[in-house]
């Protein structure tokens, strides 16, 4: 999966997540808070934050793999500073990164619209709420609310970690330090034309 | 016989394990018994100190009654509505309450294994165990570990951020939108010096002689030995003469119905 990588996207992606693994672990009380105001939906509602850095990773890199190592690494960086949540986030991130991988792998990992962004946020929030399912014991609680956390999910996915990360990702382009990165280099290319 | 001494692959596995083995779990006995056995084995053997564990455990808390009172609000209408318990003065069907109860204590349960692993195991060991017993590329675990090393510089680089804002005339903010503006506009400039920095660490690396090959030697080695299998049994053990006593007691559930 890496054999193709150079070491300098594997480093700048661990940078990268290292960066998201301290913004995911500051909304991790954001979250707690939603949650106990709203019960477990309130995670939802910023959901799309948690999967913001597979979307910038893959869209920045360009490069099979990007999507899932990116959100695995930054699971282990909240791990590795401290989250409470331990080992089994590293579980939960890879089941995020699978979900937006399985979209861009869909597309070849050649096709990088705003739309692929979207689905692949939309991606994370499939594979995530299956295990959430699983693991927190959703289905001792009533379809509706179910359904409603998933739509939520979806939602959030797709705003915050699609759009979002786009905005995110367009910005850093733009100053010229992804020169040497696939984006980057497309950027240069949309100029120059 | 430390906590710390284990191997850091093997306790992550025997945490993981556990926590896969809770989510199948339903009643309030069997995680509320593996709470106070990691408990227990976290302040023994893991030279902990309580101060700081039970602060650690506040959100973990936290969490567990929001979902507690969400699952008895929320939850699907119970099959035996009549049989109810009083707590409070107020009424709750049996099976919502022990539901609601489960799911709660499985929080705490899945907060009191990762507090064991948090506690005592060291990053970097922890990363190096990762290329050693599970074979994760060096190339990878490597980039990683160079990655890690920027977290302390953030802090400095936000300052730098902050303070170059500053002296362009922008003004410190008070509103909570103000700081929340204050703190997206630092966003785009932070992870380009984060990038920046990444490059050069790669380039620097590479030009030292790191091919990210699977055939190096590693300064410190790590092994299984017989007393990290030992942990994984005893945990697992645990689980299974919690789940019997739960049993016993008559509260064992296993999947939700």
């Amino acid at each position: 999966m890496h054999a193709n990588w150079r070491f300098k996207e594997i480093v700048v992606m661990a940078a990268l997540s290292v960066v998201f693994g301290v913004v995911y672990l500051a909304f991790l009380p954001v979250g707690k808070f939603l949650v106990g105001l709203f019960g477990p939906i309130g995670y939802d509602i910023i959901f799309g934050v948690w999967f913001l850095v597979s979307i910038i990773a893959a869209y920045i890199i360009r490069k099979p793999g990007a999507a899932f190592l990116s959100e695995t690494i930054a699971a282990m960086v909240e791990v590795l500073i401290g989250s409470t949540a331990g080992p089994m986030l590293i579980i939960a991130g890879m089941v995020q990164g699978i979900g937006a991988e399985a979209v861009f792998a869909s597309m070849r990992w050649k096709n990088y619209a705003t739309w692929v962004l979207l689905l692949a946020g939309m991606g994370s929030a499939v594979t995530s709420f299956t295990y959430g399912y699983f693991m927190s014991g959703y289905a001792a609680l009533a379809t509706g609310y179910v359904v409603a956390m998933f739509v939520l999910r979806l939602i959030s996915g797709a705003v915050i970690a699609g759009v979002g990360g786009k905005a995110i990702a367009d910005g850093l382009a733009k100053t010229g330090v992804l020169a040497s990165f696939a984006l980057g280099k497309e950027q240069k290319r949309k100029d120059a034309a | 016989m430390y906590l710390q001494r284990l191997n850091p692959s093997i306790k992550a596995c025997t945490v993981v394990l556990l926590i896969i083995l809770l989510a199948f779990i339903f009643d309030p006995v069997t995680p509320m018994l593996m709470i106070f056995f990691t408990m227990f084995i976290t302040l023994a053997f893991g030279k902990v100190r309580w101060k700081t564990y039970f602060l650690f455990f506040i959100p973990f808390s936290i969490f567990a009654f929001g979902m507690l009172w969400t699952t008895l609000i929320f939850q699907k209408p119970p099959t035996n509505a009549a049989d109810t318990i009083t707590v409070l003065w107020w009424s709750y069907p049996r099976e919502s309450l022990l539901t609601a109860l489960a799911l709660s204590t499985r929080v705490l349960a899945v907060g009191s294994l990762s507090l064991l692993f948090i506690f005592t195991t060291n990053t970097i060991d922890f990363i190096l165990s990762l290329i050693q017993q599970c074979k994760v590329p060096p190339k990878i675990a490597y980039g990683v570990l160079a990655g890690y090393r920027f977290l302390p510089m953030m802090r400095d680089e936000m300052k730098l951020v902050h303070a170059a804002h500053r002296i362009r005339g922008v003004n410190e903010a008070h509103s909570f939108w103000g700081k929340w503006k204050q703190y997206s506009r630092f966003a785009i400039p932070l992870l380009a010096s984060a990038i920046r920095k990444a490059e050069r660490t790669a380039m620097a690396m590479e030009s030292k002689g790191f091919t990210g090959d699977r055939q190096r030697t590693y300064y410190k080695s790590f092994s299984v030995v017989l007393q990290d299998i030992g942990f994984l049994l005893l945990m697992v053990a645990a689980f299974a003469i919690a789940a019997y006593l739960s049993f016993l007691l008559g509260y064992f559930k296993w999947g939700a119905s």
